[in-house]
């Protein structure tokens, strides 16, 4: 089983009737000559990198740059296309007066399996007091989060918010509630290894690319920079493959795991069986 | 005259090949032309169009060939940020095989046929798939 528990749903033609939504798309998700194209060959795209399932999630900034980029209901009708294939993570603004409300709809009539938050591109600290009812909420339904933690490409969006070590308060206050740190924190990998060795709440992806090719980078960033080992020794419950899609291709990225160190028992952990225990759905 | 048309392919794996002679010649038929050339262009940088013969063996000979000449994972001076895309470009393989065999062809129609040798077949090739790709058909003449 191959999960990619971070892909972009916001270019499939099924979601992107009106042109102004594509544009306004492109410009606050930083992807300006992104094509539309159906999600049938989104899927045909899994199937030839490999992949089973694949998380897509909204996102809403609505009190940011005054909308949702892609909202829970348009996730929700993709993922009823291809119920087997695709899995729904809710999107909501924290700043939001009725964000709380927001999040109850996606956990029970749009049967979100989780919350995405950006804190960079949201504009909030992990830790603030703000936060405390979606946190709730997720702990009441048992729903995990995925964070974007480290930079964005996004502009705009400053990494003050986004730095790994401001979640090591909310690990502590929330010792039950499931938290993924994607993009691993790039650049503080090694704040976002000792976050995830400590806590046991806490996880992390592997959409992480910012320089050379996927392969060449993941061997920079765990191989070089990080001990080679650590994932397969240690952190092999902790990491979950991501690919970062559409900012790179998925197939690149499952391939770019061949570069990390890992035996076949820990490979299927990283490769998807720890996503169905970060999502509650271990079988 | 001129008529221009536009198809896609809709690819299925990172490396595809696809005969595509047959919707070639419909749309010579639709065009109405009787005498001219006609060019086959494919709109990316990443996919070729040649003619070969339709034999499984010569088009795994060409796989073969192609992957020999340009691997996967060499050092690459095109795998970097593309900041006016948002994106990782990390296709240079894709780029180099396009190159190699050629992005274009074309053939010569008399009184309303086009003039094939009997080996002869047109393939689309993919070399960075899956993907959904346009493909520009220009027939020319009278």
């Amino acid at each position: 089983m191959v999960i990619d528990m971070h892909a972009f749903p916001g270019f499939f033609e099924e979601i992107c009737e009106n042109p102004e939504k594509i544009e306004f798309r492109r410009e606050q998700y930083f992807l300006y000559k992104q094509h539309v194209w159906p999600l049938s060959l989104f899927i045909t795209q899994l199937d030839a990198a490999g992949i089973d399932k694949a998380v897509l999630s909204a996102e809403d900034v609505t009190t940011r740059a005054g909308g949702v980029i892609v909202s829970n209901e348009e996730v929700k009708k993709l993922v009823d296309m291809y119920p087997d294939r695709l899995i729904g993570f809710a999107g909501v603004d924290p700043r939001r007066e009725d964000a709380a409300e927001v999040l109850e709809k996606a956990f029970t009539e749009l049967e979100m399996k989780g919350l995405k938050l950006s804190p960079a591109m949201q504009y909030f600290m992990p830790g603030d007091p703000l936060m405390k009812p979606l946190y709730e909420i997720c702990l009441k339904y048992n729903k995990p989060i995925l964070f974007e933690a480290g930079m964005t490409w996004v502009k705009n969006s400053p990494s003050k918010y986004s730095n790994p070590l401001n979640f090591e308060d909310v690990a502590i206050e929330y010792p039950e509630l499931r938290m993924c740190l994607g993009h691993f924190g790039w650049p503080w990998t090694r704040e976002t290894a000792m976050l995830i060795l400590k806590y046991p709440n806490l996880y992390a992806d592997t959409a992480l690319l910012y320089f050379d090719s996927p392969k060449q980078f993941f061997q920079t960033t765990f191989n070089d920079q990080l001990g080679e080992y650590w994932i397969d020794r240690m952190l092999y419950d902790k990491v979950m493959f991501g690919s970062t899609y559409p900012r790179i291709e998925q197939k690149r990225m499952v391939k770019a795991t061949e570069a990390l160190n890992l035996r076949p028992r820990q490979r299927a952990m990283v490769m998807g069986e720890n996503a169905l225990r970060f999502m509650g759905m271990e079988v | 005259m001129v008529k221009h048309y536009e198809f896609f392919v809709m690819t299925k794996d990172e490396y595809y090949t696809e005969y595509i002679g047959d919707k070639v010649k419909e749309l010579v038929a639709d065009s109405g032309v009787q005498n001219g050339i006609v060019s086959v262009v494919t709109a990316h940088t990443n996919c070729s169009i040649m003619v070969t013969e339709p034999l499984d063996c010569i088009l795994s000979d060409l796989d073969v060939l192609l992957h020999r000449l340009v691997n996967d994972d060499d050092e690459y001076s095109h795998a970097h940020f593309l900041p006016t895309y948002g994106r990782t470009s990390a296709n240079a393989y894709g780029h180099l095989r396009s190159i190699l065999v050629g992005n274009s062809t074309v053939l010569s129609l008399v009184n309303g046929k086009m003039t094939m040798g009997e080996a002869q077949e047109i393939v689309f090739m993919e070399f960075d798939g899956p993907q959904s790709r346009k493909i520009f058909v220009d027939i020319i003449g009278e």
